[in-house]
């Protein structure tokens, strides 16, 4: 899988901009706020629909512009395809894939594989459960694409439930919370039994990389606590799992009227990571904590890649000033064949050979 | 921005779905350079539809009689209502030919995020109709999003306890999106394929 050109007009700092990188390694070289890091976030809104950021749609509009358009194409063994994505600064975003309104995410993630390491991905081993949750629940969705379409799902329908309790509190009419607990427990067991499977997918990997990347090899794995249940049978399908948590729901109810949100569900899950016996988290050295989470990306491409017989597009956004001599250059020797962006302040910085780019406000230039 | 009588009818057809400043500012241009009788007709085409199209006592579509054609169609079963989140989705569910029945727009979805709960929506007239007119089964064609889904349970659950079989559009339709959208094979597929609640 490749980018083959990529458009932006309005996105960011950059009025218009227009990039046909090569199909190996590209390193984007500017200073701070040349853009860099808006044209790697362009390329992954591509794929993900959404910024690795997580900056809110409108705020990807350049200051003073009606809208932002990103446009891209995508080349596999399978064929291309063609993403547009309007973002107008009121209303709704419009995508198109092929010509074809998208209706979400999913249309996309059969088409397109990627994968980002980004500065803080630190966050992911350090933080709390949210980044590990979501981390599952991207790779899922790229895995799964109707996994994407169910995590929207799900979060719409605890945010209905919350606006019900938080409006009504405990006169909250019980057959409408009836109805949304129904349907949150329905699309809670698919979020969690996808997340469950994509930690068994993925774990195996990170624990080899672990190894790999120099670290005293430890048994690798995720600890997951769901909010509400006992215990989550090893395997359990999303029916099963909905069937857990519809009395888990009930239950918590008294509760939620009181505290006027929703406190059952696969939102609220706890993720840990374990060394051997150790909470990644809080008893692992900052060291051991980095090659956990480039673990956790570099597991993530084999994944994916295994999965989808084509190697995704590898984002890497200022990664190697963060990391030492050795983890460098142990990722390198793991960075696959496909294709790769890289940002960096000094392009001498990154031990990669490829083709360099001079990035500055509006203008992207082989340099 | 513009003198006061364009500068009205720019914020005027701006408050219009899908049409932005832009858009408005032409529109409103345009009708400057086109013959004065046309701009009235246009002009009368919007005070005649508002003051001439009522809603349907019965199923709630929009007529300009008290009852509305599907309504008076003596021919159509009336022990089948098709439950609907608004008016102009009557049409698409008319364009597949599949459906014999009647209909009931319910004027939405529930949505609390908007404010919207069951007494929002033309619950209780549904339940009303449902015994005055002895209707047997109700097939409910909400949007395929959380909102519809959701209200499709809801009516599962008032309905049900009276005896009336309740069924959803069969999926195949896409997720997340309008009844608009979907063509008119998909949506018919979906109703003779619609399963219960
Ligand atoms: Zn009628």
């Amino acid at each position: 899988m490749r980018l083959s050109w990529i458009e932006l007009t309005d996105f960011r700092c950059h009025p218009s901009l227009r990039v046909e990188p090569d199909p190996g390694v590209n390193v984007f070289v500017g200073d701070n706020g040349s853009g860099k890091t808006s044209l790697l976030e362009a390329i992954g809104y591509l794929a993900s629909l959404s910024s690795f950021r997580r900056s809110p749609d409108a705020s990807l509009v350049r200051l003073g512009a009606e809208g932002t358009v990103v446009r891209g194409e995508f080349a596999s063994a399978t064929g291309a395809a063609l993403v547009e994505v309007e973002i107008p600064v009121t209303g709704r975003r419009r995508v198109l894939l092929n010509g074809k309104r998208a209706a979400g995410r999913a249309a996309i993630a059969e088409t397109v594989a990627l994968v980002a390491f980004l500065p803080d991905d630190l966050d992911l081993v350090k933080r709390g459960p949210a980044y590990r949750r979501e981390y599952l629940d991207d790779l899922a969705a790229q895995v799964w694409p109707a996994a994407g379409a169910e995590q929207a799902e799900y979060e719409r329908a605890v945010t209905q439930r919350n606006a019900l309790l938080r409006r009504d509190g405990r006169m909250s009419d019980p057959t409408t919370l009836d109805v949304l607990d129904e349907r949150v427990a329905a699309l809670g067991g698919a979020v969690l039994s996808r997340r469950l499977a994509t930690a068994a997918l993925v774990a195996p990997s990170v624990e080899a990389l672990y190894a790999e990347l120099g670290e005293v090899p430890a048994r690798v794995s995720f600890s997951y606590g769901a909010a509400g249940l006992e215990e989550v049978p090893a395997g359990a399908g999303a029916d099963e799992l909905a069937e857990l948590l519809a009395p888990a729901l009930a239950a918590a109810r008294r509760g939620d009227l009181e505290r006027r949100t929703t406190t059952v569900g696969p939102h609220r899950d706890d993720v840990d990571l374990v060394l051997d016996d150790r909470d990644a988290r809080t008893r692992a050295s900052q060291g051991e904590q980095r090659s956990v989470a480039l673990g956790l990306r570099l597991a993530a491409y084999r994944v994916l890649a295994d999965r989808r017989a084509t190697a995704p597009v590898l984002l890497l956004d200022d990664v190697f000033s963060e990391l030492d001599a050795r983890r460098s250059a142990r990722l390198v020797e793991r960075l696959p064949e496909g294709q790769v962006f890289v940002t960096s302040a000094r392009g001498e910085e990154v031990p990669l050979v490829g083709r360099h780019w001079r990035v500055a406000t509006g203008t992207v230039e082989p340099g | 921005m513009f003198e006061a009588p364009i500068q009205r009818l720019i914020d005027e057809l701006s408050r219009l779905p899908g049409i932005g400043q832009k858009s408005a500012q032409r529109l409103a241009f345009h009708l400057l350079t086109v013959e004065e009788v046309d701009a009235r007709r246009l002009a009368e085409a919007i005070v005649a539809m508002r003051e001439q199209v009522r809603l349907c006592q019965r199923c709630f579509n929009v007529t300009d009689s008290a009852e509305c054609s599907i309504c008076r169609d003596l021919r159509r079963d009336s022990s089948l209502v098709c439950v609907v989140e608004r008016a102009q989705d009557i049409v698409v569910v008319e364009k597949t030919g599949e459906f014999r029945g009647r209909y009931h727009v319910l004027g939405g979805a529930i949505s609390p995020i908007e404010g919207i709960g069951p007494e929002q929506l033309r619950m209780r007239e549904l339940v009303a109709r449902t015994a005055a007119e002895g209707v047997k089964e109700v097939i409910v064609a909400t949007n395929p999003t959380v909102e519809g889904d959701t209200t499709a349970l809801y009516i599962a659950r008032i309905l049900k306890p009276l005896g009336v079989r309740v069924s959803r559009l069969a999926s195949g339709l896409p997720v997340g999106g309008d009844l608009d959208y979907a063509d008119e094979i998909t949506l018919g597929r979906a109703l003779s394929g619609r399963r219960d609640l």
